[in-house]
C-alpha cells in the first residue's frame, strides 16, 4: 500500500468524522446567517445610494429631467424619470413609496417632494440644474449666446495628487484584506484544530495503533489533508454564500474581485495551512491533554498574529511600499500580507512566484523537523515534552512508558 | 516464526532490555510474564517497530523484519486505543483499510468479527457506550480485521471476567490453530499456565526462565508429598539430602536433595506403615515466578 493510499485512507476518516458534526453545521450555519445578514443589512437599510432613484416630473419640470439624470450619472447615481400630468397622482406616489421624489417647477421655483430623507446628490444635481435654468434665461435676456459661456466654463481645476489615492484601489486594498483575514481567521482555527486532534489521538492512546501500521509522517500529512479539506468546505460554502449575496445586492462588483485574486486566494489558503498546520501538529504532538493545547499552540498562533497585525498595519496603508514588500517575502508571513499585495495590484508576478518557492520550500523543511518533533513526541504522555528531547539533538533521560 | 535476538534498550540510565532473546513458531501461544516495568511492553514496542532497540535484532521468518511485514502484526497495546466517538464498525473498517483491505472486504471482514466475538448488534453504536469487556473485544476484532500474520497482544486479559477470558482465549487458540505465532503478556499467571504453549520470565528485561509450562515447573525443586499414618517426626532421617518442607496431620512435604532417590524415601516410609499417597510436588507457575522474581531459581 503506497503512502498516497494511506494518507488518503487517514484524511478521509478525519474528514468523513468532522464534517458530520454538529459543530461543523452549525459554526457554518451561524457564519453564512452572520455575513448574509451584514450583506443585506448593508444593502437594505444603511446604503441606498447605490440602488437606482425613481424620481417623477411634472409640469414645467419635465423639461429639466434629462440634464438632471445626465449630471446625476456623472455622481454614479442611476435616475430613472418618470414624466406626470398631475401633481396629485406624483405626490400620492411619493406617499406609497413607489417615488422616491417628485420634482415639480422650474427655475428659481423649482421644487422637489420626498417622503422623508432627501437625498443628497439629488438635491446637489437639482440645485445645479435649476440654477444653470436661470442663469440661461438671465444670459439670453443679456443677449449672451449660453453655450458661448458654457464653453468658457468647460473647465475644471487641475489637482496635482502627490500620493494618488482612488476608489477603486481603496476598493482593492479592501478585498485583499478581507482575503487575508478569512485565511487568517481559517488558519488560526483550524490550526488549532489539528494541535487538538493530535493531543485527541495521542491521549486516546490510539496513535501506537496507529503508528505500528503507518509512518508517523503518514499520519500527519492525513490528518492536515482532513481538517484542512473541512476547512476548504466551510471556506467555500460561506464565501460562496457571500459573494451570490453581494454580488445580487450589487453591495460588490464581481470585476474589482478579480479572478485572480479568488486563484491566489485558494492557493496562499492551501499553502499557508499547509505550513501552519505543520506547526500546529508538531506542538500538539508534545503535549498530552487537551487542557494544554492552548499553551503549546500560542507561539504558533503568536506568528499568524503578528502576521495580520502588519497587514493591518504596514501592508494596507501602504501595500506599495518596501516595507511590505519585504514582509511579504517572509515565508511565516507570506499567506496573510501577499494577498493584500496582490489585491491592490502592486505585486508583480515574479515576486508572488518567488514568494510562493519560498513558503514550498519552508514546508518541506517543516515536514522533515514537525515529522521528527511528532514522531519523538507522540509516544509519550505525562507532562511536556522539552523541544529538544523532540527533536531528537539531546539524549531523552525519560523512558517512554 | 518470530526471532528476538539479544535486543538491548536504554533509556537513559535505565536498562530496559539487557541481551534479551526467544523465539515463537507458528501455531505457539507464548506467554510473557514478568514484573511491572520487566520490560514486555517495551520488547512488544520493539517487535512492532514503535521503538527501536539499541542493538539486536527482530527476525521474521528467516529475515530482519521490514515495515511491510510489521504491518502485517495484529497489535493490542498495552493501553488501549480506539476512537471514543465513533462506531464499532466504522472503526474496524478504518483499521482494516489501513492495512489496505478494500472497502467492501474491509465491511465484511468487520461484521464477520463481530458476529464471531458477539458484537454483531452493538455495530453502530459509539465505542464510548460499550462495557469495558466489550471495548476490549472490539480491540482484539482492530487487531484481527486484516488477518493478520503475527499476532503481539500487551496484557490482552487485563480487566476481563472469566467468561471473556474465556472467549478470548478461544479466539486466541484460533488463531494459533492457523499456524500464526501468537505472543501475549499477562499479570495473570493463572491464565498464562493454562492458555499458553511456552512461557517466557522476564526480569529487569532479562529473559530469567522460558519453556513449556512443564519443563519450567519441572525445574522447581524436586519435592515429594509422602501420607504414612504410622510415621514419627524425623522418620526420614536415615535417608541422606531429605529435608522437611512442611507437615500437614500424616502428610509430610519432603524436599529432596538433586541426588537423593526418592526411590529410598518411598522404601523408607514403607517400614513404617501403610502409604497412602506418594506424588512429586509441582510448583504452580505463580510461585516459580515469585522464586524466579525473588532471584531463587536462575537461569535455564
Amino acid at each position: 500500500m503506497n503512502s498516497q493510499a494511506l494518507i488518503r485512507v487517514i484524511a478521509t476518516r478525519e474528514f468523513m468524522t468532522r464534517i458530520r458534526t454538529r459543530v461543523f453545521a452549525i459554526t457554518t450555519a451561524l457564519t453564512v446567517i452572520a455575513i448574509g445578514g451584514y450583506i443585506l443589512l448593508q444593502a437594505y437599510v444603511f446604503n441606498t445610494s447605490t440602488s437606482s432613484l425613481e424620481v417623477g416630473f411634472v409640469g414645467a419640470a419635465q423639461s429639466i429631467s434629462a440634464p438632471v439624470r445626465a449630471e446625476a450619472a456623472g455622481f454614479g447615481e442611476t435616475i430613472n424619470v418618470h414624466p406626470y400630468t398631475s401633481a396629485a397622482a406624483g405626490k400620492a406616489d411619493v406617499q406609497s413609496g413607489t417615488l422616491d421624489a417628485l420634482v415639480s417647477g422650474s427655475g428659481a421655483g423649482t421644487t422637489m417632494m420626498v417622503q422623508s430623507k432627501v437625498d443628497l446628490t439629488l438635491e446637489t444635481v437639482l440645485n445645479d440644474v435649476a440654477r444653470g435654468q436661470v442663469l440661461d434665461q438671465y444670459l439670453t435676456k443679456h443677449s449672451l449666446p449660453p453655450s458661448d459661456v458654457d464653453g468658457q466654463l468647460a473647465f475644471s481645476v487641475s489637482v496635482n495628487e502627490l500620493s494618488p489615492v482612488n476608489a477603486a484601489r481603496v476598493e482593492q486594498i479592501v478585498i485583499g484584506l478581507l482575503v487575508a483575514g478569512v485565511l487568517y481567521v481559517t488558519m488560526v482555527i483550524y490550526g488549532q484544530l489539528v494541535a487538538a486532534g493530535v493531543i485527541e489521538e495521542k491521549s486516546n492512546r490510539i496513535v501506537e495503533i496507529l503508528l505500528a501500521t503507518v509512518r508517523p509522517w503518514q499520519l500527519m500529512l492525513g490528518k492536515i489533508t482532513g481538517i484542512g479539506l473541512v476547512a476548504l468546505v466551510q471556506v467555500v460554502l460561506i464565501a460562496g454564500v457571500a459573494l451570490v449575496l453581494a454580488s445580487a445586492t450589487k453591495l460588490v462588483s464581481i470585476p474589482t474581485l478579480g479572478i485572480d485574486v479568488v486563484i491566489s486566494g485558494v492557493v496562499w489558503f492551501v499553502l499557508g495551512y499547509l505550513m501552519y498546520a505543520l506547526l500546529y501538529a508538531a506542538a500538539g504532538s508534545m503535549v498530552s491533554r487537551q487542557e494544554d493545547v492552548a499553551s503549546v499552540a500560542l507561539p504558533v498562533t503568536l506568528m499568524l498574529v503578528a502576521a495580520w497585525i502588519i497587514a493591518l498595519t504596514v501592508a494596507a496603508p501602504d501595500p506599495g511600499s518596501p516595507a511590505t514588500s519585504v514582509f511579504s517575502f517572509i515565508p511565516l508571513f507570506s499567506p496573510v500580507i501577499m494577498p493584500v499585495r496582490i489585491a491592490a495590484g502592486v505585486a508583480p508576478f515574479w515576486q508572488v512566484a518567488i514568494s510562493v518557492v519560498l513558503v514550498i520550500a519552508t514546508i518541506y523543511i517543516l515536514v522533515a523537523i514537525a515529522g521528527r518533533i511528532y514522531r519523538n513526541s507522540v509516544l509519550r504522555v505525562g507532562g511536556r515534552v522539552k523541544l529538544s528531547d523532540a527533536l531528537g539533538i539531546a539524549p531523552s533521560g525519560k523512558p517512554v512508558v | 516464526m518470530l526471532e528476538l535476538n539479544h535486543l538491548t534498550k536504554r533509556f537513559g540510565p535505565l536498562e530496559a532490555l539487557h541481551d534479551l532473546s526467544f523465539e515463537v513458531r507458528p501455531g505457539e501461544i507464548f506467554g510473557f510474564v514478568g514484573a511491572n516495568g520487566a520490560g514486555k511492553t517495551t520488547t512488544m514496542r520493539v517487535v512492532l517497530g514503535v521503538l527501536e532497540a539499541d542493538s539486536g535484532s527482530v527476525i521474521w521468518d528467516g529475515s530482519p523484519i521490514t515495515f511491510a511485514a510489521r504491518r502485517r502484526i495484529g497489535y493490542i497495546p498495552e493501553d488501549r486505543g480506539l476512537y471514543p466517538k465513533m462506531s464499532v464498525i466504522a472503526q474496524l473498517e478504518y483499521f482494516a483499510r489501513l492495512h489496505g483491505v478494500v472497502r467492501k472486504a474491509a465491511h465484511e471482514a468487520s461484521i464477520a468479527l463481530l458476529e464471531r466475538l458477539g458484537l454483531a448488534d452493538r455495530a453502530k453504536s459509539q465505542l464510548q457506550s460499550l462495557s469495558h469487556g466489550n471495548q476490549q473485544r472490539v480491540q482484539l476484532a482492530a487487531a484481527l480485521v486484516f488477518s493478520p500474520d503475527l499476532l503481539v497482544l500487551d496484557e490482552p486479559f487485563a480487566g476481563l471476567d472469566p467468561v471473556a477470558v474465556d472467549a478470548m482465549t478461544d479466539v486466541l487458540r484460533a488463531e494459533a490453530d492457523a499456524g500464526k505465532p501468537v505472543v501475549l503478556s499477562s499479570h495473570q499467571l493463572d491464565i498464562v499456565e493454562r492458555v499458553c504453549d511456552r512461557v517466557g520470565i522476564i526480569n529487569h528485561g532479562q529473559m530469567v526462565a522460558s519453556g513449556t509450562v512443564a519443563e519450567l515447573t519441572e525445574r522447581g525443586p524436586l519435592r515429594f508429598w509422602v501420607d504414612v499414618p504410622g510415621a514419627v517426626a524425623g522418620w526420614y532421617d536415615g535417608v541422606p539430602g531429605v529435608t522437611l518442607v512442611e507437615q500437614d496431620g500424616s502428610r509430610w512435604l519432603l524436599q529432596l536433595a538433586d541426588d537423593a532417590g526418592e526411590q529410598a524415601v518411598l522404601q523408607k516410609a514403607l517400614t513404617l506403615g501403610p502409604v497412602h499417597e506418594f506424588r512429586r510436588e509441582r510448583p504452580a507457575l505463580t510461585q516459580l515466578f515469585r522464586d524466579v522474581m525473588s532471584g531463587k531459581a536462575v537461569d535455564e
